[in-house]
């Protein structure tokens, strides 16, 4: 058989609730392709329609309208042979509350297929990746908030399923977790696993993502790699001016150079521009300045990038 | 058949770390039978007289007993998914590699399997303290009664707890859909004795259905041709209430 290249493939993926005598388009004409072996994200501010699109491509939803498949098979005509490719961590704290930690990883374990050698072998692996050793025997209910979504997100890497869908999986870590799971995450995609995940935290996903979509009302808004993403958002750059002391003259020298934005902290300024040649303007400014001590340019991070938008699709054309 | 042991597997677990559930899938109904209906077989004394066969109501109401455990241990069931959707772990299952017949067949396998031993502690309960004459030629198709009215229940009871959200409100149509359908069926008295329109809607009640089949199995009491036509309309019930369940569980997310 002739693999795909594309792990996932969304067509124009429509889904539409009905609620109260009217009817809810969470999802508009969604289309995005991802990669094997890539980690994407979907992003996108609350309600955007993120979490119903991986319902779409876990199964849990049929779409109104549109296509989509993973690795190959359609979710609609064949969602067994999806769930088959895939495991999921759902947004909802997922745990088996009167089960013990073991007892949940043996579960998890036997709906995958997972014979009782296997499941103490990876059990013991994956509670020692994410530091669950101590708690084997405590049950779901005596866990923190935190270490339930630690189980959760645990079982995933017990089984080598080629496709993981992480939805918010990080929500509720301490950093330590956090960075746990990110590590694992990456050590998965070097195995050649595909990753699909959804998070707040964008700062996650630029660390992590191969390639995104930034999707709003519905509709993606941006998509491809970070660099691609990143460069759809105003060319944005910052720079950090450090001086001796900032004085009225420094200030004025600055502003003739038509920045976008002066943000100044005791001796220190950053100054926000468009482009290179807008920076460089900024830096001669400064320059003649004698009491400049250090300056610093930075590009826009995905956050900044997403905001601004985010933020352009709200506003109202004028 | 991986996918049904895995939820077989997860509902023993999970029963394992609790014994409450033995006071109610597997007390409860003995204590009907041993304080309710021995109380009133000694109010009735001389017993009832049906279609020519005169019984005690020790022996009327074994059968009753059964068909009642079949709808508590299926509403008991049922309600598991409220607790799975409150963990939220209903919402991965549903991402498992099995087919939601799968799923639904797992979780009540392992209760058709707890019903069978609660039958079975029934009617020893009834032949050993209440001397009950019960055909043993037929035990087996007992348990399978009991299986099929267990697993009717469910699926039908299933459909409810799928489309409603609410847990209170679940619990409140669910006791009342209990008290109407217990009285208004042959689970407590026998219906050629009650009055023409309560006869009548008891015999589209499928625990009447059940009733009667489970009461010819274990006493020979009834017409064998109006229970073979209630077992037959209770099978039609089973597969309906499977279809609607598999149908409900689709719009359960």
């Amino acid at each position: 058989m002739i693999q795909k290249q594309f792990a996932i493939e969304v067509n124009n993926l429509v889904k539409e609730f009905r609620q109260k005598n009217r009817t809810i388009r969470a999802v508009d004409g969604v289309s995005f392709q991802v990669r094997r072996g890539e980690i994407f994200g979907l992003l996108g501010p609350n309600g955007a329609g993120k979490s119903t699109t991986i319902k779409i491509l876990t199964t849990l939803i049929p779409p109104t309208g549109g296509t989509a498949s993973v690795l190959g098979y359609d979710v609609v005509s064949n969602p067994l042979d999806v769930r088959k490719q895939i495991c999921v961590v759902v947004q909802e704290n997922a745990i088996e509350l009167y089960l013990s930690v073991r007892n949940n990883f043996q579960t998890f374990g036997r709906f995958h297929g997972l014979t009782a050698k296997e499941i103490d072998q990876r059990s013991a692996r994956v509670s020692e990746l994410f530091g669950l050793k101590e708690f084997l025997d405590h049950k779901g209910i005596d866990l923190s908030g935190g270490l339930k979504r630690r189980v959760q997100v645990a079982k995933m890497f017990m089984v080598d399923k080629p496709m993981v869908f992480l939805d918010e999986a990080t929500t509720g870590m301490d950093t330590f977790n956090k960075r746990a799971t990110i590590d694992a995450i990456k050590e998965e995609s070097r195995k050649g696993r595909t990753i699909v995940l959804t998070t707040h935290m964008l700062d996650e996903a630029e660390q992590l993502c191969d390639s995104l979509a930034i999707v709003n009302h519905g509709k993606v808004i941006a998509h491809g790699s970070i660099d691609k993403v990143k460069s759809m958002g105003l060319q944005l750059l910052y720079v950090n001016l450090e001086f001796k002391k900032v004085t009225k003259e420094i200030l004025r020298n600055i502003h003739a150079s038509r920045p976008m934005k002066v943000d100044v902290r005791d001796s220190s300024v950053e100054v926000t521009v468009r482009d290179e040649q807008h920076a460089l303007k900024v830096l001669t400014s400064a320059k003649r300045n004698r009491t400049l001590q250090h300056f610093e340019i930075n590009s826009a991070s995905l956050e900044d990038v997403f905001v601004e938008l985010v933020d352009k699709k709200e506003r109202p054309a004028s | 058949m991986n996918g049904v042991l895995a939820v077989f597997y997860r509902e023993y677990l999970i029963r394992r770390t609790s014994p409450m559930w033995l006071f109610f899938d597997m007390l409860l109904p003995l204590l009907y039978l041993l304080l309710f209906g021995v109380g009133l077989n000694k109010a009735m004394g001389a017993g009832l007289e049906i279609a020519g066969s005169s019984v005690n109501y020790n022996e009327f109401f074994l059968a009753g007993v059964l068909a009642m455990s079949c709808f508590g241990s299926a509403t008991n069931q049922s309600y598991g998914f409220f607790i799975d959707r409150d963990n939220g772990i209903f919402y991965e299952f549903l991402t498992y590699p099995l087919t939601r017949g799968q799923f639904l067949l797992g979780k009540i396998l392992f209760q058709c399997i707890m019903s069978v031993v609660q039958c079975a502690l029934t009617i020893a309960a009834g032949v050993l303290l209440l001397e009950v004459a019960v055909q043993w030629e037929f035990l087996p198709f007992v348990f399978v009664g009991v299986m099929i009215g267990t697993a009717g229940w469910f699926f039908f009871l299933a459909i409810f707890a799928f489309l409603i959200r609410r847990n209170d409100t679940y619990n409140t149509v669910i006791n009342v859909a209990y008290f109407v359908l217990i009285f208004l069926s042959s689970m407590f008295y026998p219906l050629e004795k009650v009055p023409s329109w309560l006869k009548a809607v008891s015999y589209i009640n499928p625990l009447t259905w059940l009733t009667d089949g489970l009461r010819w199995f274990v006493i020979g009491l009834g017409d064998p041709s109006i229970v073979l036509l209630e077992s037959a309309l209770f099978s039609v019930f089973l597969l309906g209430s499977f279809w609607f369940a598999l149908k409900a569980l689709q719009k359960a997310v």
